[in-house]
């Protein structure tokens, strides 16, 4: 039990009412009862200690502090009766040398008043111990009795009292000093409210003008914050005993073991009894899910991943990828998505394949209408190449063999008897025996429900692809006009053209243009020349001459696009459409703000100039003619010289013209009787050209005689057509009304080696080579247009131009 | 509408051809010229070996596609031409 001195802390002084100790000696009986537990309050109060040991006068206040607050209550009464009855006197405030130092109170409260309200305070209970009550008790009463309440209130708070919490229990006890103060001060006052008013009054007016001493004293240092070190310094001054007692301690705890002082117990708690509970929950059902993460899977999500990418929304949870992952419903695929969304190991690819979902999943739910599926744009090229497919199936052979491939008999397939065109020889030829004979194999016909009945006018094979063929469809005869046709057809599909152009009169000339490989030029029969774009869909002409107003008033027989090499003045270097017309004018037409033609000649009449030649005969008097235009038929441009070109008339007449002269021929060749209906030079031969007539003759002339080297006639009917082979400089092709020849002038030069009649009823109107392939092309006034296969054909190695000439020489020279 | 129809006949009307089908994306036919249950035969058939074929192609190479596939038999060749929303199938009997 140690007893402490503890003196009040310093501002209590500034209070009126001071509270002073009992005199020590009675006060010296009560103790402060320290319980053995509160270890720390002993440091605790030594800190107390600590603190007031700077005090100037001490005062020895003794507290008798308990665990039971009655006896604290009871303790304090009697500090109060003690304080009650000798306010006082008993107050004495001693300071170092004795001398009496008390502080004489301000003012003296009235006993009575006082009295009273201790009584009433004292009548509360304070057997609970509430710190009210002792707030209470304590307003007037010794500091000892608000230490007391310190300690209980740190004892009642807690068992143990940390180091802590001394500054708690300082800053407490000042606490509880102040509202005690307080409360004192605020009794007091209203007490003596009114007196204290005229104290103050007083002051007011009597010591205005005394001066006032006023003494600063530095006021003792508060310690707001001691937290003791639990450690010391080996150095410091403590170290000596806190090394003692440290090593006290561990004695303490060695000599535990094996120590009758300390005796072993042991403990046993009750374990609590156990009880089994039984819980069933339905069965977890369990889904399969698999799926195959392909390559192309994983493509698709990358790729949709850089597209997806602006729509991602950030917080792509993982719950929105657990929702796609049990989502079973959906098809197959999506499934696949979704597990791929697992393998995939970036958050964005998983993501942005949760954003390809969607716009899979949709069109599968919404039933696409089939009609839209049948309008599709797609389905039509499907269909397209399916057919192209199909046909390819069925003419495969054909095709083959056009393209002089090897033709493989399907294994599956029986064979079946190809029909062969027989031909006939009427010369006893030098390969009698050996050689197979030449023939024709027909190979299909390019024809469909549009083009029967109708004539084949005109064909023409395109530039650029050689397996594009343009056939126009149109009378020939004046009264049986109808609307004319343009058909393109295209090798991969002999069942149905690719484009279809309607004209509104009959089509008499087709050609493509070299340097814009699409554009065809059409000529009709009311004169009128247009041009088609053969790429586009449109079945309108690109342009029309119908505006022009040159334009041809008289079917136009033959139209060529011509390249100009040689600039002419004025004129734009490149390729010009030619066209030549029944109204005697052959034209150039060029587009400049509209199709606009100028006339590169006027086939004026040529009287015969074998009737002049009768001298002395009178002139007959000229027929009366109803134009001095001669209707031209044919047209042909040098194949080098694209200066020169020959044009054939009605009259039966051939021009040689010159484009730089508009307004006369440079020569004249006389020998048809009829209309011709075709020149051509030869390919090979640039000075041999070849001309047939209604009159059943073709001639072959060249250029520089005026009669005709060679002339063939097979049979008494017009020839329509007459087209130098591309392959052999000997060998040409005629169309006349009956049938079709072709003549090789290295075999023979009075018979056609070839010949193949038409189907009864027909009439063969136009003929056209092939120029890859040995093939020949025969358009009749059915509408359609055979392929015929030459086979067993040769007319030799090379192009036999040197035997050509070989056979025009050998002629002239036995002409002499 | 009317080219797509004209097409579709001609395609019937060629030598050889024994039928036509037309699906849409989930199996079931839209057009046909066969009877229902070889309709139904085919489409299910090819519908899972078409996305075989465009699963192999597109394996080698995830940037190409599948365009057309056509099958080659003793007796028939079944042409099928396979699109996101419909699959177009021919029987064509070439030989005949």
């Amino acid at each position: 039990m140690n007893i402490y001195n503890i003196s009040i802390p310093r501002y209590s002084r500034r209070h009126n009412t001071i509270k002073m100790s009992i005199p020590t000696a009675k006060l010296k009986k009560p103790t402060l009862k320290v319980t053995p537990s509160s270890r720390a309050m002993n440091i605790s109060t030594s800190g107390i200690l600590r603190l007031n040991r700077s005090a100037t006068y001490a005062r020895s206040i003794n507290a008798s502090v308990s665990r039971k607050s009655f006896c604290l209550a009871a303790d304090s009464k009697i500090l109060e009766k003690s304080s009650v009855q000798t306010p006082k006197h008993t107050i004495q405030v001693l300071d170092e040398n004795g001398k009496d130092v008390t502080p004489r109170p301000v003012y003296q409260p009235d006993p009575a008043a006082v009295q009273s309200k201790h009584s009433k305070i004292f009548a509360s209970d304070t057997s609970g111990g509430t710190m009210s009550d002792f707030y209470s008790t304590t307003y007037q009463t010794t500091t000892n009795a608000s230490f007391a309440g310190a300690f209980t209130r740190s004892l009642f708070g807690s068992g143990s009292v940390s180091i802590g919490s001394q500054s708690i229990m300082e800053s407490m006890s000042e606490e509880i000093e102040d509202p005690s103060s307080k409360r004192d001060n605020s009794i007091s006052l209203s007490d003596v409210q009114v007196k204290r008013e005229e104290v103050k009054e007083l002051i007011q007016e009597e010591m205005l003008d005394d001066m006032v001493d006023l003494y600063l004293v530095e006021s003792d240092t508060l310690c707001l914050l001691d937290m003791p070190a639990i450690s010391v310094s080996v150095d410091s001054m403590e170290a000596e005993s806190v090394k003692e007692r440290n090593s006290r301690y561990t004695e303490l705890c060695k000599n535990r073991t094996g120590n009758d002082k300390y005796m072993g117990r042991s403990m046993q708690t009750f374990n609590g009894a156990s009880k089994t509970k039984e819980v069933q929950s339905e069965a977890i059902t369990m889904a399969d899910a698999a799926t195959i993460a392909n390559n192309w899977d994983m493509y698709d999500s990358f790729c949709s991943a850089g597209q997806g990418e602006v729509d991602l929304s950030t917080d792509t949870d993982k719950a929105s990828i657990a929702e796609m992952i049990h989502q079973n419903h959906g098809p197959t695929r999506t499934m696949e998505r979704t597990m791929s969304v697992i393998s995939s190991s970036t958050i964005v690819s998983s993501s942005s394949s949760r954003m390809e979902m969607e716009p899979f999943v949709v069109p599968s739910e919404s039933k696409p209408d089939p009609e839209l599926i049948l309008q599709s744009e797609e389905f039509q090229q499907h269909l397209f190449v399916m057919e192209r497919i199909i046909l390819e199936n069925i003419y495969q052979p054909k095709l083959a063999a056009y393209r002089q491939l090897p033709t493989l008999e399907d294994p599956d397939s029986m064979p079946k008897a190809v029909p062969m065109v027989v031909s006939r020889r009427e010369e006893s030829s030098l390969d009698e025996e050996g050689p197979p004979t030449p023939a024709l194999e027909r190979l299909w016909s390019f024809s469909c429900e549009l083009t029967t009945g109708r004539n084949v006018s005109s064909m023409a094979w395109n530039k650029r692809n050689p397996d594009l063929l343009a056939v126009g469809y149109g009378q020939f005869a004046f009264k049986d006009q109808k609307p004319g046709l343009v058909c393109c057809w295209s090798l991969k599909n002999p069942s149905w053209p690719e484009r279809i152009f309607t004209c509104q009169s009959g089509v008499t000339a087709l050609d493509f243009s070299a340097s814009s490989a699409s554009m065809l030029a059409v000529g009709m029969h009311d004169g009128t020349i247009a041009t088609y774009n053969v790429q586009s869909r449109e079945k309108t002409p690109v342009i029309d001459s119908s505006d022009c107003v040159h334009k041809h008033t008289s079917p136009v027989w033959q139209v060529r696009w011509i390249n100009h090499e040689r600039a002419l003045s004025g004129e734009d270097k490149g390729e010009a459409l030619i066209s030549v017309s029944a109204d005697g004018r052959i034209s150039k037409w060029f587009l400049r703000k509209g199709l606009d033609c100028i006339d590169l000649m006027k086939l004026k009449r040529t009287r015969n100039d074998r009737f002049k030649r009768q001298v002395g005969e009178k002139e007959r008097k000229s027929e009366a003619l109803i134009s001095r235009q001669a209707p031209g038929l044919c047209f042909d441009f040098h194949p080098t010289d694209s200066n020169i070109y020959l044009a054939g008339t009605e009259e039966g007449h051939i021009h040689k013209c010159s484009c730089s002269y508009n307004e006369q021929f440079l020569e004249t060749y006389q020998a048809h009787k009829g209309p011709l209906y075709r020149i051509t030079w030869s390919p090979f031969c640039s000075d041999v050209f070849l001309s047939c007539s209604s009159d059943w003759t073709i001639q072959l002339w060249r250029q520089d005689l005026f009669t005709p080297v060679l002339g063939f006639m097979s049979t008494q009917r017009a020839v329509y057509d007459v087209m130098w082979s591309p392959k052999w400089a000997t060998v040409f092709g005629a169309v006349n009304e009956g049938r079709m020849e072709i003549w090789d002038l290295g075999a023979s030069i009075l018979d056609p080696t070839i010949v193949n009649p038409a189907s009864p009823g027909v009439k063969l109107t136009s003929l056209l080579f092939a120029t890859e392939t040995d093939c020949v092309l025969v358009g009749d006034s059915d509408g359609q247009v055979s392929v015929y296969q030459l086979k067993n054909f040769t007319a030799g190695e090379g192009t036999q131009v040197g035997t050509l000439e070989d056979i025009i020489g050998s002629t002239l020279a036995s002409q002499l | 509408m009317a080219e797509v129809e004209e097409t579709l006949k001609r395609i019937q009307t060629h030598k050889g051809v024994i039928g036509t089908i037309v699906v849409n994306a989930e199996g079931i036919p839209i057009r046909t010229t066969l009877d229902n249950s070889t309709t139904v035969q085919y489409a299910g058939l090819l519908h899972q070996l078409t996305m075989k074929a465009r699963s192999t192609v597109r394996d080698i190479d995830p940037q190409n596609d599948l365009t057309f596939l056509r099958i080659r038999s003793k007796k028939h060749e079944i042409m099928v031409a396979p699109d996101k929303e419909y699959m177009l199938i021919v029987i064509q009997n070439p030989s005949e």
